[in-house]
């Protein structure tokens, strides 16, 4: 296993390279660029930032310098606020990592509850209240969820708030709970889809599981209802379960730009859709590459669960 | 499964969870460190002539800015915030008139117009105490005209001495750039006296030393003078506030400047909060997070009568028309330009497109600008279906009959999907002709006028600076370094050379008058629509949110004057 965890994590450098290409080059094809300002600027300052950016360069030129940078894991500045780019990534990643993380559990506590309770009760209450949830929820995006959760719980209710922007629960493990009114929607606004999801897939699989003789030999064996159901069914049934947590948490974790933008939370995922909008070429591929890293190690660690959940997989 | 592997599958969670959240927590230290560095300037100096004590917290919302530094940005967010924390030798006042703010009283300016001598109020400090002299607005100057700062409005600059040189010379040697820097008219004769030289005598520049390119540089916080210019929690302040505290793309906590000169402030502490989503922020105005805010355009209707006592609508300075690129047929021919204007009802337009959040216009500088009533060019650019379409025929093209193709090339939002239809509609029913359409992202389309590569755009003009000479020099010469309309009218051109430095203030306001009437009879590059509204909701316990006549109102009204602001809510 530890052979096979080595060479993964080996195949990640060219397909980093290769995603870095093909993003730098398509980035640079698309019209306009980041010094194409709604009022246009004189040529001289045109191409004095031109010049300062080193986008005065011939492409493959950048191309090289770019790449030679990279290897450093020198992201450059951005064009926009002359920041440095690894800065502003971590800066954002702190943010959506805690508010993925929030989602995540919510949506794997409550995904994995409502599907286990709609199993059991198949065709039941305890059935079509799930059923009517996960649907629901499947149903209903983001971009409606969210400003909807606004209006209800903030603007009518004011339980909660709507601007987010102090989301985090860094304060919380020294005992500051201030920001409380600020967590909780943006939390479910995020996790609400990968919940109905989790249910979905953990109903169906729990379903098939139940069906299964060695369940019925345990049943017959007199164990207790409850030892069933968790120690021999969920723990097989859980199988397929994982092999959507593992992309679901890249997912959540990477920043969600309608989240960000409903509930006003500084993220990543607002961040990388607006460097595309202002071509803010240094933060595009910054935040490119960061996300190809993420998910390729997202998913190299999925795979590497299944062997552990899993005890027919070799490696 | 065995149990070991079961505790193996949920510590490798548990690793996940806490290596995702060492990572979210990392940076804490960092942040708390800036807090405490900004904290220790504030403390030590004694506040000047203090009237009354401010008191109470205004909560705005507002944009994120892209950049610090006043010497590089030409966003107008940015220019907000930098007007809350710096000011220039002078501020314009509530008439856009330039009012001594660093400087004490007006400039003596030499008999020929050309040589500026600027003296400073005494005992000026930066927010840490140290003394803010003659140099450092030197620098500041020099900053902009820093062919490596890379300033974006070094154009503003351009008639003092040097500046374009040192501008051009990217290229140069370190040592050329230093005699370069050093050529740049601009010079400290004592720490308290400036002296600034000019190539022409241009009746506007003490206005440009109200603006930020201007505003002074902190030499003891810079070791070149294209230095990285210092975050909002290092640098240095000289305006009525200062940032205590700010996370980027949250928040920002701005606070007395206890070494402010000039009117006292009203408020103890103002909060930022960065919000991109208008209509999110409209939310929070309704619970009570923000106290102040743009209102959200679309639901103009709809705040109207939900906030009829705190909603705020008033013009900025910004004209938005149709621009036509006049190289490119058929829009080259006079009479098809004026054909499209007078086919456009500009006040159903407003109605159905804008929802009343812009004003019908024919003019191109707003009235605040050019001393008129409005509404001048409304014979000739306005709707009229009939004449529009005698100047059809008159181009060639009799009901629309061997048209050519034109399309429209426009950003991507509702509000202009709604625009192009509508044209499409008026133009068809009045013209007999076929509108394409072309949306594009803002930057493509950007890229495509700067290149003028197009027929016909909607876009326009927003102010820098209050002065008719804004609304013409650069954008309707010949050859003018942002003219994208390739508009070239031998009269105008004229007209244009003998306003720029004429110093007989009447003569030239009148000339660009002239030049108005020229750019509009043929609609040579633009048949203007609309004048922007500025929408803003504010709650009816501040007060002192004034209204000026500039655009300079980004997040709030009163931008410009953030010393005025005060609130009864405690």
């Amino acid at each position: 296993m530890l052979a096979y965890a080595i060479r993964r994590v080996l195949a990640i450098i060219p397909l980093i390279f290769a995603i870095a290409t093909i993003t730098f080059f398509l980035m640079h094809s698309v019209e306009g660029g980041p010094f194409d300002a709604d009022k246009p600027l004189s040529p001289a300052t045109k191409a004095n930032l031109e010049r300062r950016y080193g986008l005065d360069d011939p492409l493959p030129v950048q191309y090289v310098t770019y790449l030679k940078n990279l290897a450093r894991l020198d992201f450059g500045i951005s064009f926009a606020n002359n920041r440095d780019i690894s800065d502003i990534i971590k800066e954002r990643m702190r943010v959506s990592v805690q508010l993925g993380i929030a989602a995540f559990l919510f949506a794997t506590i409550f995904g994995l509850s409502l599907g286990v309770i709609s199993s059991l009760n198949q065709n039941g209450l305890g059935d079509y209240v799930g059923v009517f949830v996960a649907t629901a929820g499947a149903a209903m995006p983001s971009i409606v969820l969210a400003p909807l959760l606004t209006i209800a719980f903030a603007v009518e209710l004011g339980w909660f708030k709507v601007l987010s922007t102090d989301y985090g629960f860094t304060g919380w493990f020294q005992g500051d709970f201030s920001n409380w009114k600020q967590v909780v929607l943006p939390t479910i606004g995020l996790g609400f889809l990968p919940m109905a999801f989790i249910a979905r897939i953990t109903r169906a699989s729990m379903l098939e599981v139940l069906r299964q003789d060695y369940i019925r030999t345990a049943r017959a064996k007199g164990l207790r209802e409850f030892g069933v159901v968790m120690r021999h069914a969920a723990k097989n049934a859980l199988i397929p379960v994982l092999t959507v947590l593992g992309p679901i948490f890249a997912g959540l974790i990477t920043g969600s730009l309608v989240i960000e933008r409903m509930f006003a939370i500084p993220g990543l995922g607002g961040e990388f859709v607006r460097s595309v909008i202002i071509r803010d070429y240094g933060l595009i591929m910054g935040v490119t590459v960061f996300f190809a890293v993420v998910i390729a190690v997202m998913n190299l660690i999925v795979d590497l669960l299944y062997g552990i959940a899993d005890p027919r997989i070799r490696y | 499964m065995t149990r070991s592997k079961w505790r193996l599958l949920l510590s490798m969670f548990a690793v996940l969870a806490i290596m995702a959240i060492a990572v979210a927590c990392g940076d804490d230290d960092d942040d708390d460190g800036g807090d405490d560095t900004s904290g220790g300037g504030g403390g030590n100096a004694t506040p000047t002539a203090q009237v009354q004590k401010p008191s109470g917290t205004i909560t705005i919302g507002a944009t994120q800015f892209e950049t610090w530094d006043p010497h590089f940005s030409d966003f107008a967010q940015d220019i907000t915030h930098m007007v809350y924390v710096w000011r220039g030798l002078y501020h314009l006042d509530l008439n856009d008139k330039p009012q001594p703010a660093m400087a004490d009283g007006a400039p003596k300016v030499s008999s020929d117009g050309k040589t500026y001598t600027i003296t400073l109020k005494k005992d000026l400090k930066w927010s840490d105490g140290q003394p803010l002299t003659a140099e450092d607005f030197v620098l500041g100057i020099q900053r902009t005209c820093n062919p490596d700062v890379a300033g974006h409005y070094q154009y503003i600059l351009t008639n003092i001495v040097g500046c374009d040189d040192y501008y051009a010379a990217a290229d140069a040697t370190p040592a050329k750039k230093a005699e370069l820097q050093k050529a740049v008219g601009v010079k400290a004769i004592d720490a308290t006296t400036l002296e600034i030289k000019i190539n022409e005598a241009q009746p506007t520049f003490p206005t440009l030393l109200a603006l930020w390119p201007t505003f002074p540089a902190p030499k003891h916080k810079l070791a070149a003078v294209d230095a990285p210019w210092p975050g909002p929690l290092e640098n240095v302040y000289n305006g009525p506030f200062m940032p205590k505290a700010y996370t980027e793309k949250a928040t920002m906590e701005l606070v007395p400047n206890p070494n402010w000169v000039g009117q006292p402030v009203g408020v103890e502490k103002v909060v930022l909060k960065y919000v991109d989503d208008p209509a999110v922020l409209n939310q929070a105005y309704r619970t009570g997070e923000v106290d102040a805010t743009v209102a959200n355009k679309p639901e103009l209707d709809k705040l109207k009568t939900e906030f009829a006592k705190e909603l705020y609508l008033y013009p900025a300075t910004r004209t938005i028309g149709l621009e036509f690129n006049v190289t490119k047929a058929p829009v080259d021919k006079p009479e098809v330009r004026l054909a499209l204007s007078q086919a456009t009802d500009r006040t159903t337009m407003m109605k159905v497109v804008f929802k009343d959040a812009n004003t019908a216009t024919t003019s191109w500088v707003p009235p605040a600008r050019n001393g008129l009533k409005g509404g001048e060019y409304d014979s000739i650019l306005g709707f009229n279906p009939t004449k529009a379409k005698e100047n059809l025929a008159k181009a060639g093209y009799p009901d629309g009959k061997g048209f050519p193709e034109l399309t429209l090339l426009l950003v991507d939002s509702a509000t202009n999907k709604l625009l192009g239809e509508f044209l499409q509609a008026e133009w068809k029913k009045h013209l007999g002709i076929d509108l394409k359409i072309e949306i594009t992202d803002s930057k493509t389309r950007s890229s495509r006028f700067n290149a003028s590569d197009f027929q016909l755009v909607t876009g326009g003009w927003q102010e820098d600076y209050p002065d008719p000479e804004n609304w013409f020099l650069g954008l309707w010469e010949t050859g003018g370094s942002i003219n994208k309309t390739k508009t070239s009218v031998k009269a105008l051109d004229d007209t244009i050379a003998k306003a720029k430095f004429n110093t007989n203030d009447e003569e030239r306001r009148k000339l660009y008058r002239d030049a108005e009437k020229l750019l509009l009879e043929q609609a040579n590059g633009i048949a203007p629509l609309f004048h922007t509204l500025a929408a803003m909701l504010v709650k009816p316990h501040i007060k002192g949110m004034v209204e000026n006549k500039r655009p300079g109102d980004t997040f709030v009204p009163g931008d410009w004057y953030i010393e005025l602001w005060t609130t009864s809510k405690k």
